[in-house]
């Protein structure tokens, strides 16, 4: 038996390396789609980074406000910021104008004696607060700051976008309602040496520190690199289906099951010499994927791959997704009836799984709904356990359950090879 | 004195899925050790059918086969060991050369080591194919292909051999091989099952021939006695013609 296996095995590997195209597509189509997209999405992140998002300012007010306002968005990498629009000093309605014609994202506009305004309301509670008259309510002159946004960005970005520029002038507001608060106790307490100083802070009581949560060893930093790598590594492996499904409907169409199922082997050990040369293929791939993420990816200007603290839960998972992907192909070139069913058939569902999987938009940003039914994408146990080894530092027990369940998927289509299988033969 | 009857069929019925009219009808027929049986019919007349039923390739809807007085049904492994078969179709791997195809075919057979190499190097050199046989049978001429066709199927000393109009297409030079090859297969001891169109070779190369159409067997015997049998034929093709009607089948 063990020699029928070599042997079968030995004819898979001759008819894969004769094969060229074949062969192309399955090294040299994953590493340009890891290339392409991961210098696609790191380029659109870049541009945002480096040169920042085009905002018109228009400070009508020309005190405190809007200076630091001002001088805040320039200190800033999210943005950049220009008062003039076309070599003219920009207005409230050409900031308008331009930024509904897409020359700016985001245009700013604040109002004539904003800050006037903040100490004056300032000035009232305080008085109010020491005197005890009501003159506050008599006195409150709100100050309106206009965000302007152009209607064709994406909304989920603006959001972020404009929640951060909130809370940034949320933010001087409240410093210099502070300043004035604290100049105005220090007229009505004659004690210089009361005199807050630094008083704004002072009160920053609560501060935040944003890390991403991991429980690797390396810092891993969230990049187009780590998503990218494993997503379409696990689409190429998952591509095999269709050289796979190929090389078996070949074989039928050809003759040579004719004869194979008239010779003393079991059919099953010839499949299995084609599930280990797939496996074999499926491993060689993630290699080198791994080594395009580790090595070729920084020769372009992008980040490495980090592989995160566990190789054993590494090996684990690329052979369980190996195995699902071969399992998936033997399906196919069991179910379909000819080459072009096949090709069909393969790559449309591989496209569909992936789609579900999240290998082209994450799962998390996907309906509900989808997101339900994404759970039952092979592609989707696979890319998630690899991102809890290479994004949250897991380990063996952490990908153990995508394991297990991409190994239940491989002997699913198996089962069902194996009926289809039998059923033809029982015409 | 071993049994002088390898192959006894009785009452075989094939009926497939959906069809109306069995394919193969409640046919019986005994083939004798160390004869060219030919299983001679029009298209469609059952005996692919019938050939693919005793190499195992799907189970027969009802009837009896014994192959070597073991059953068909429930001894099918190793009954698989005694035979060899050319099919048809050159059912070979276009992009392996003709020693690759053989090693991967004789292995499946259980022949590894030396004696798979002494094989194939002795049947390469018998049929002609040494000089191209590390080219790929891709792109070999049909007569070649036919050659390494007919190899696969005889490289591990089958008892029983079937064969399924093992010359179609090739020229007179390959035929004439091809055919003295077989038997010279014969004379060594293999019992051949052979089907073709082409009657003048059925004639010259069979020791006995049934005549099958519509699922059963209209008529059996050696070709001569066929020929005496018939009044006005002087040959096979006479026969068959007669025999089987002269209307076209599909």
């Amino acid at each position: 038996m063990l020699n029928k296996l070599l042997a079968t095995v030995k004819k898979e590997i001759l008819l894969l390396l004769r094969d060229r195209v074949g062969l192309s597509v399955l090294f040299l189509m994953p590493v340009a789609l890891i290339l392409v997209m991961t210098l696609i999405q790191d380029s659109a992140f870049k541009s945002i980074n480096e040169k920042g998002i085009p905002v018109v300012f228009v400070n009508n007010d020309n005190d405190s406000l809007g200076y630091q306002i001002k001088q805040g968005l320039l200190s800033t990498d999210l943005c950049y910021v220009s008062d003039s629009i076309d070599g003219k000093p920009a207005n409230s309605e050409s900031a308008k104008k331009a930024v509904s014609e897409g020359k700016f994202l985001i245009g700013i506009v604040i109002p004539k004696g904003a800050t006037a305004s903040i100490r004056k309301n300032v000035s009232a509670m305080v008085s109010e607060t020491l005197n005890g008259s009501d003159s506050l309510q008599k006195q409150t002159d709100s100050v309106e700051i206009t965000i302007l946004i152009d209607p064709v960005a994406k909304k989920s970005f603006l959001n972020a976008v404009t929640s951060n520029l909130r809370e940034f002038i949320s933010e001087i507001k409240t410093k210099i309602m502070f300043q004035t608060f604290s100049e105005q106790i220090a007229e009505v307490i004659p004690d210089k040496n009361n005199t807050p100083k630094n008083s704004y802070q002072k009160s920053q009581i609560i501060r935040y520190k944003e890390i991403f949560a991991s429980t690797a060893t390396e810092q891993i930093v969230p990049n187009a690199v780590q998503h990218n790598v494993p997503a379409w590594t696990i689409f190429a492996m998952f591509f095999i289906a269709i050289p796979l499904s190929n090389s078996i409907l070949k074989e039928k169409t050809e003759g040579s099951v004719f004869r194979l199922h008239t010779m003393p082997t079991p059919y099953l050990l010839l499949i299995n010499g084609k599930i280990l040369v797939y496996v074999m293929v499926c491993l060689i791939q993630f290699l080198l994927m791994l080594a395009v993420g580790k090595f070729l990816l920084p020769q372009m200007g992008l980040p490495a791959l980090v592989l995160g603290n566990s190789m054993m839960g590494i090996f684990i998972l690329t052979m369980a997704t190996a195995f699902a992907a071969t399992g998936f192909g033997v399906t196919v070139g069991t179910l379909a009836t000819t080459d072009h069913q096949a090709a069909i058939m393969g790559s449309l569902s591989i496209l569909l799984l992936s789609a579900l999987g999240g290998i082209w938009v994450p799962s998390y940003v996907m309906p509900e709904v989808m997101r339900n039914i994404s759970a039952f994408s092979p592609l989707n146990w696979s890319l998630e356990g690899f991102y809890k080894l290479f994004l949250r530092g897991g380990g063996v027990e952490d990908i153990l359950p995508y394991a297990i369940k991409l190994m239940v998927f491989f002997f699913a289509m198996m089962g069902i090879s194996y009926l289809a299988n039998h059923k033809k033969r029982t015409i | 004195m071993s049994n002088p009857v390898i192959i006894e069929i009785e009452n075989l019925t094939k009926t497939f899925k959906h069809a109306t009219e069995p394919a193969v009808n409640g046919i019986s027929f005994c083939i004798n050790r160390n004869e060219v049986f030919g299983l001679l019919g029009p298209n469609g007349a059952g005996k692919t059918t019938t050939i693919s039923i005793l190499c195992g390739l799907f189970p027969a809807t009802s009837g009896k086969v014994l192959i070597d007085g073991k059953d068909l049904r429930t001894e099918l492994s190793s009954v698989k060991n005694m035979i060899g078969i050319v099919p048809q179709d050159i059912a070979l791997y276009p992009t392996l050369t003709a020693r690759e195809n053989l090693a991967f075919y004789g292995s499946m057979y259980g022949l590894y080591g030396k004696d798979l190499k002494d094989k194939i190097e002795t049947w390469l050199k018998k049929l002609g194919l040494i000089d191209a046989s590390n080219r790929r049978v891709s792109t070999y001429s049909g007569g070649m292909k036919r050659r390494v066709n007919l190899i696969a199927g005889v490289l591990h000393s089958p008892a029983i051999l079937f064969l399924d109009e093992p010359t179609v297409g090739v020229d007179v030079h390959s035929r004439n091989v091809i055919i003295q090859h077989l038997k010279e297969i014969n004379a060594a001891g293999t019992t051949i099952i052979y089907t073709s169109h082409h009657m003048e070779e059925a004639q010259n190369f069979c020791t006995r021939v049934s005549i099958i159409d519509n699922g059963k067997i209209i008529t059996e015997g050696t070709p001569a006695e066929l020929i005496s049998r018939n009044a006005g034929s002087t040959n096979l093709e006479n026969v068959f013609l007669n025999l089987t009607n002269r209307k076209l089948r599909d």
